[in-house]
């Protein structure tokens, strides 16, 4: 046991020390946050405020009436010559869109034959389509206005155009709706414990043999099984710091998002904070063993190096499926995501899936003894420990 | 206390050790000679149950190392080949860390630490980190790693390897000092002047087998030669071992 804390200890003050290992998880736990909220900023921007839309409408004063319309739904005629004039129309983004309403506009309207217009627009231009779609929509819109007025002026009534009613009911909660923030969210949460004790995982196990200590340490009287789980616990307690300081960086960066524009909040509570470090530290113990394993396979620091990044695409895979919606039902039983289903249901509200993660995290304590006992039955055979 | 007894061991294709067999006496200074490629850090690696041997067995103190590993180890301490410094821990964390692998409480680490770096005379360099350290530093660092848990068994692998004239001859002072404490030194080497000059017992070792064994002097009256060096020559059989 003594031997134990003076393994872990050593490990972890080497680690400590090392600027590498350090910065790879402080950057990624500092780092990741940030970037999320100002992604989530720009998003809710988008998807909150229709803006104005601003095009170009020539000869308007041939059809006074629809251009109001259209100025009621937030589509303005914005003339390209007064554009130049005044200082503060200078800046609005008029989009390259044209409206051109023929001379005989008003004419055929009022003979309630087809009166044309003649929308100009680049359809290829994908940043346009979105704004394309809202104008024929409002144009349609006033077109079955328009004919319902003319149907009611000759006395018959405008529902005998409407053949079918569709009602869309949205059972969209506004938790829900935002599944796939949420989902990424968590998702950089539980990828920090991968993160964070990476570098300190090869460095451990690669980088030990490289600098020959690790045959050193085994020529102390230690079984091989105390070096494996000094290892691991270092390693461990070292992804579970990473998710520490996400946990609380995040708790203060998304404070900041405006998350009541989308109708729903994400709000990293103190309940939740201790959900998710409970059920981390079983995918954290899966982590480093993964890391470890992998990395005492490799024969150099480099070749652990570039193994371990394929490695980490399992849960990324597993997680982002999970946070997609995508994924088949067997997914929540998982490790990974498993976990990740969890948190996700907790944060929205809805009841935890007790056995879906009881199922999930067993599995990820069994993967990882699995990998211990394979570490230390690795650690016995000569090839592994001199790299042969 | 140390014995080899008809130890085996092929290693790719390469028998490695063949039959090798002997013994290092506590109270004395036992080198294992041999030409590089002879098989001297492998023989030092299945002492500590790093290699498993095709055949055969070694014993530390009486106690078998296949069968009770963590045992035998108790008794040994290890002067390796390279050091195996940890670059960001300085000398007394180094020396401390070994002597609490080596079982022995916090305590009792701390103090043994403290001993065996005025021993070396370490004190200038005991709070630095090693990285950096002169070959000087870190053969003194890995030494007192070697010697801090005070085992009845010390084993080199090419201890002088690197060193300048002081370092060398703190070197001999300290194995001398293990010596006259009744320590059982082992070391391996292929610097006729430092077995010579150390060795009460000398081991030759060539493609695994045990050559000769004997005093330097025994050795020299053998082979009928005034020197190490002409009778090692003689023992192991001219260019064989001595190409590599």
């Amino acid at each position: 046991m003594n031997k134990l804390i003076a393994m872990v200890r050593k490990e972890l003050i080497d680690a400590a020390r090392d600027k590498r290992s350090v910065m790879a998880g402080l950057y990624y736990a500092i780092g990741t946050p940030l970037l999320m909220c100002g992604m989530f900023m720009v998003l809710i921007g988008q998807l909150t405020s229709p803006e104005d839309l601003n095009i170009t409408i020539q000869k308007a004063q041939n059809a006074p009436d629809l251009v109001r319309y259209l100025g009621n739904k937030g589509i303005n005629a914005v003339d390209p010559d007064s554009a130049e004039k005044g200082p503060d129309i200078k800046d609005i983004d008029i989009k390259d869109i044209t409206l051109i309403i023929s001379d005989d506009y008003a004419e055929n309207m009022a003979k309630a034959k087809p009166a044309e217009v003649i929308l100009q627009a680049d359809n290829s231009n994908e940043k346009l389509q979105k704004s394309i779609q809202r104008l024929k929509r409002e144009l349609q819109a006033y077109n079955a206005e328009m004919g319902s007025l003319r149907l009611i002026a000759r006395g018959v009534n405008p529902q005998v155009m409407q053949s079918i009613k569709v009602n869309v009911q949205d059972q969209a909660t506004p938790d829900s709706r935002g599944g796939m923030i949420l989902g990424i969210a968590i998702f950089t949460m539980i990828y920090s414990v991968f993160i964070s004790g990476m570098n300190l995982a090869i460095d451990t196990s690669a980088g030990e043999r490289e600098r020959n200590s690790l045959a050193l340490m085994l020529s102390h009287p230690i079984s091989t099984r105390q070096l494996v789980l000094g290892k691991v616990i270092a390693v461990t307690t070292f992804a579970l710091l990473g998710l520490i300081l996400i946990l609380l960086i995040s708790k203060v960066a998304y404070a900041f998002v405006p998350w009541q524009e989308l109708g729903f909040s994400i709000n990293i509570s103190t309940d939740f904070m201790a959900l998710m470090f409970a059920i981390g530290i079983p995918v954290a113990l899966l982590a480093s063993t993964l890391q470890l394993f992998v990395s005492f396979m490799a024969k150099t620091f480099k070749e652990a190096q570039s193994y371990l990044t394929m490695v980490l695409f399992v849960p990324l895979a597993l997680s982002m499926a999970a946070s997609y919606n995508i994924a088949p039902d067997a997914l929540q039983w998982l490790p990974v995501s498993g976990q990740q289903q969890a948190l996700m249901d907790f944060i929205k509200g809805k009841d935890i899936p007790m056995m879906q993660l009881a199922v999930s995290s067993a599995a990820t304590i069994i993967i990882s003894i699995a990998l211990m006992l394979g570490l230390e039955k690795m650690l016995k055979s000569e090839k592994v420990v001199f790299g042969l | 206390m140390i014995s080899v007894t008809n130890l085996s061991k092929k290693i790719g294709d390469v028998q490695a050790l063949n039959q090798l067999s002997f013994s290092a006496q506590d109270g004395k200074i036992t080198g294992l000679l041999g030409p590089n490629g002879a098989g001297k850090t492998t023989c030092l690696r299945t002492l500590f149950g790093l290699l498993t041997p095709d055949e055969g067995h070694t014993e530390v103190d009486g106690i078998n190392v296949a069968e009770q590993p963590v045992a035998a180890k108790q008794q040994l301490g290890l002067f390796p080949d390279p050091f195996g410094l940890y670059e960001r821990l300085t000398p007394r964390e180094y020396i401390q860390y070994f002597a609490e692998l080596s079982g022995m409480s916090r305590k009792d680490a701390k103090k043994a630490t403290q001993d065996v770096i005025e021993q070396l005379h370490l004190n200038d360099i005991s709070e630095r980190r090693c990285k950096g350290f002169s070959q000087g530093q870190r053969m003194k660092t890995a030494l007192a790693q070697a010697i801090v848990h005070q085992p009845t068994n010390i084993i080199l692998d090419e201890p002088t390897r690197g060193l300048d004239v002081m370092s060398t001859r703190l070197l001999r002072d300290i194995l001398l000092d293990l010596k006259a404490r009744g320590h059982c030194v082992l070391f391996s080497s292929h610097v006729m002047q430092e077995v010579a000059a150390l060795c009460d017992h000398v081991i030759v070792m060539a493609n695994g087998q045990v050559v000769a064994t004997g005093s330097p002097e025994e050795l020299c009256q053998q082979t009928g030669e005034t020197s190490l060096e002409e009778a090692f020559i003689k023992l192991i059989g001219t260019d064989e071992g001595i190409a590599a």
